[in-house]
């Protein structure tokens, strides 16, 4: 097996953490509604953690390394 | 002609050691990095032996398909997400069991599961996560009504079935031809 370019979970729980403290921020200063954007949006984490996995796989396969 | 007497006077020799005891000492204790006991038992809550494992990754994925089932089956889809809940649950504690013992294994200089790493190198993981996201995205903004689609889901289950049908023939091509060795 090859050892991973970057690590997709990590990046993905990192980022989605990012998110969710920026858009707690914002609603805690009355800027946005956290509730119905989080509602709506949450399922974009998949599709980054999907094309992050994606991308480590293409991103090995490229650069050929072994295990 | 004399002969030596024994020295009356010099300690006796040591008895012999027991079985067991020459084991121990041959053998050094070495402390494993993972308990699979631990494990299986932190799973009682889904994903939580995946953390202790360090399987993050899975941790979100039995935990969401713990909490998306029961979701799923209070809001009026009682069939399969009921079904699901206690598979989920069930497979989680074995999976948190069989993580530990891998990562005790590969510790110990052995070889992995052999489709574990298939299935890491495999864009399919990936790709199923991608569509789900999308097809839950698209379904929040209002441009898909999976409640339509509700009816066609059986559909997945002829797809799982078809892959595992062409898995096994592909694994017994393998071993037939001598690339993998078969299963005991």
């Amino acid at each position: 097996m090859s050892r991973p370019a970057f690590s997709p979970e990590g990046v993905t729980l990192g980022v989605g953490l990012v998110a969710l403290g920026v858009l707690w921020t914002l609603s805690n200063l009355g800027r946005v509604e956290m509730l119905p954007v989080l509602r709506t949006w949450w399922p974009l984490s998949f599709v980054v953690w999907g094309a992050l996995e994606l991308a480590d796989l293409a991103i090995r396969r490229s650069s050929g390394r072994q295990p | 002609m004399s002969t030596q007497s024994p020295d009356l006077n010099a300690p006796a020799p040591p008895p012999p050691l027991p079985p067991s005891a020459v084991v121990a000492q041959a053998a050094p204790f070495v402390r494993l990095p993972k308990s699979p006991g631990l494990a299986a038992f932190l799973s009682l809550f889904p994903g939580l032996g995946q953390v202790y494992n360090g399987q993050i990754a899975r941790a979100f994925a039995f935990f969401f398909a713990w909490v998306g089932s029961i979701y799923l089956t209070s809001t009026g889809h009682e069939f399969p997400f009921a079904f699901m809940i206690p598979f989920v649950y069930l497979y989680n504690m074995i999976d948190a069991w069989k993580g530990s013992n891998a990562i005790n294994q590969r510790f110990l200089g052995g070889r992995t599961e052999p489709d574990e790493d298939a299935a890491m190198e495999s864009p399919v993981w990936g790709a199923i996560l991608a569509v789900f996201g999308v097809l839950i995205l698209f379904n929040n903004l209002g441009w898909l009504d999976l409640d339509r689609l509700a009816r066609w889901w059986p559909i997945l289950l002829i797809l799982v079935g078809a892959w595992f049908v062409y898995a096994s023939l592909q694994k017994r091509k393998a071993v037939e031809s001598g690339d993998e060795p078969p299963r005991l």
